[in-house]
């Protein structure tokens, strides 16, 4: 891996194309979804949310404890709701992850910060429909509040579930081609192809080489 | 030749012209003739600048990163140059704009990361 790094590097860098899909179609069970902030660039954001709550399916492969603590609050919404309650969702617990999760993911060739519960918005996936379930393994960095996964230059075994929720197209950009005093002029409208994927889960993450806050508080102690 | 008013013809192309113009200020937005020229200048700049934001984009992670870097590190190495050499080295594929805004949103993540990779 260090002998080959420089060819390695390009060949990572170059577009992301794999993903499995299992599509199943979700019983849409009317939850009610706080609004989920996406992430956009340069601009900070609160990061105060609430975790998703949108039905998930138990993964057969994959032996997780967010899947077995997911099939608890499947329960209580099939309980008969009286009339008088609106829109009084059952309570979900939170999928137990760390606090502060957060992963760096390659996506169609940029970088996303992603949490789980909230959508981005990527390039398009080909081939992707609605509902359809999504594995990113170009997992660059995994952090929590306290300590963080640094990928060389992928953190092994990382991955990072999603499910497409729409294939859709950007907002309409006009290519205005133009030269002055040679009567050229040529009027595009472009929409470039996007999808917009929720993320479920990070997951695989455990067994890598992490570093903590208290490396950091060691190592400044020992150098003043 | 039978005679041919043009009615509205050209006001319909302009009125379309008019709309897109409708926030500009002063003359750009009231006069016919001015009000072709600056859309057309507003469209070629509206072009130019897309691929110029990239740039500047660019530029400012670059900055971001070198003021955080700066603030944290006691060593001699709190330098931006210094963190990507390093981040090359060690082979991490983290661009500038995750960095960046590591830098705001997860400082310690960042410091983490600073620390364990400058030698």
């Amino acid at each position: 891996m260090a002998s080959a790094a420089a060819a390695s590097l390009s060949t990572i860098c170059t577009s992301f194309a794999t993903h499995c899909s299992i599509s199943h179609h979700n019983p849409k069970t009317p939850f009610s979804h706080s609004t989920f902030f996406p992430f956009s660039r340069s601009h900070s954001l609160s990061l105060s949310f609430q975790p998703t709550l949108s039905p998930r399916l138990p993964l057969p492969p994959k032996s997780s404890d967010t899947a077995e603590a997911l099939s608890e609050p499947q329960a209580p919404p099939s309980d008969p709701q009286s009339a008088t309650q609106l829109v009084q969702s059952p309570p979900l617990q939170p999928p137990s992850w760390e606090p502060g999760l957060f992963a760096v993911v390659m996506v169609g060739g940029r970088q996303y910060i992603v949490h789980p519960g909230r959508w981005i918005t990527v390039q398009r996936l080909k081939g992707a429909k609605a509902n359809d379930k999504i594995a990113l393994h170009r997992v660059l960095l995994v952090g929590t509040d306290t300590s963080c996964y640094i990928g060389r230059p992928v953190v092994t075994n990382a991955v990072v579930y999603a499910t497409v929720e729409e294939q859709g197209l950007d907002d309409k950009v006009i290519v205005f081609k133009y030269k002055k005093k040679k009567k050229y002029r040529r009027t595009i409208g472009h929409r470039q192809p996007n999808t917009r994927i929720r993320i479920n889960s990070i997951m695989g993450y455990e067994n890598y080489p992490k570093v903590t806050m208290d490396d950091i508080k060691d190592q400044e102690d020992r150098d003043s | 030749m039978t005679r041919i008013k043009r009615g509205y013809i050209a006001g319909k192309r302009r009125r379309k012209i008019r709309l897109f113009t409708s926030s500009f200020r002063g003359a750009h937005s009231r006069l016919t003739r001015t009000i072709t020229q600056q859309k057309i200048k507003a469209l070629v700049s509206a072009n130019r600048d897309r691929d110029r934001k990239k740039r500047g984009f660019r530029s400012l992670w670059i900055h971001r990163i070198n003021a955080i870097i700066g603030k944290n590190k006691k060593k001699q190495y709190n330098r931006y140059s210094n963190l990507l050499y390093n981040i090359y080295k060690g082979q991490l594929l983290l661009n500038r704009k995750i960095v960046a805004q590591m830098g705001i949103l997860k400082g310690n993540c960042l410091r983490m990361i600073a620390n364990e990779i400058i030698t």
